[in-house]
């Protein structure tokens, strides 16, 4: 069995979703459930914490693809932090720094959400 | 599938054509990996290559049917890691398809076929040989140089 585990906490102005374990295709459509419900309830500012996760492929990645337009769009972003080296390779290899904000520390993804002024109450 | 659990050993996993089954194949490689010296760099990329073939087997061949299995077997020869994939689905060659250039897939904000780019940057050598009257099963040979395991 795979293991995968996520957290969602409230840290204005982002929401963070805390992601352990194992994140392929078996597991991936549960963060897409995730993020999904965050988005449909006004959440643009989020943050992914990688802190604990041990493991990512492709379907992982791709589940950051399917939100990161629409979330943009609203004018809020997903960044990513505190990655292990061995998973931020994976992005790496594919070149998604290009895209995305991938960050050391959790406290510069909120410093930076707060710089754009993304102060929402919904995060 | 008679055949390839027949021939089940050590260095050889069959498992359900099922994503929950990602798990025990990664754990396979990883160990078999790791006891031929590769970096724990060289054993995840190793890993998330096979992930990335077998995830294709069950989500194209297999289209997520419990019912049919696939096998992972490792040879060790010539200083070559040798990870070959056997399925007995519709045949799908990776090597056919084109890995998408990546500056446009983020600008058009495009999905999924990142598996395949994958597995073309962390192997050495990649062959496929589809099933035919002789042999009943696709294969994926993923070839990896022992003198390359730390990336």
């Amino acid at each position: 069995m795979s293991s995968f585990s996520i957290e969602h906490r409230l840290r204005k102005p982002a929401q963070i979703l805390d992601i352990k374990g194992f994140l392929d295709a078996h597991t991936a459509p549960q963060l897409e459930t995730k993020l999904e419900s965050i988005i449909r309830e006004g959440g643009y500012n989020i943050v992914v914490n990688f802190r604990e996760l041990d493991y990512i492929s492709s379907a992982g990645l791709g589940v950051f693809m399917v939100f990161i337009e629409e979330v943009r769009n609203k004018l809020g972003d997903i960044k990513l932090v505190s990655m292990q080296p061995k998973v931020f390779t994976v992005f790496d290899l594919l070149g998604f720094p290009m895209l995305f904000e991938i960050l050391e520390h959790e406290d510069e993804a909120i410093a930076n959400f707060r710089d754009a002024g993304n102060e929402s109450e919904n995060g | 599938m008679g055949e390839m659990q027949q021939s089940t050993n050590e260095m050889r996993i069959c498992v359900p054509g099922n994503t929950a089954e990602l798990q025990r194949v990664r754990s396979f490689v990883a160990s078999k990996a790791r006891k031929s010296g590769f970096s724990e760099q060289g054993v995840y990329n190793l890993t998330l290559a096979v992930d990335e073939a077998c995830s294709n087997v069950i989500r194209h061949a297999y289209r997520h049917d419990n019912s049919r299995e696939f096998c992972v077997e490792i040879d060790l020869e010539q200083g070559q890691f040798i990870v070959k994939i056997f399925d007995s689905g519709s045949a799908f060659n990776p090597l056919s398809i084109s890995a998408p250039a990546m500056k446009e897939y983020f600008e058009k904000f495009m999905r999924g076929g990142l598996g395949i780019s994958i597995i073309k940057k962390v192997i050495d050598n990649i062959e496929y040989i589809p099933a035919d009257a002789k042999h009943p099963f696709n294969i994926l040979k993923l070839i990896k140089t022992l003198d390359d395991r730390s990336i």
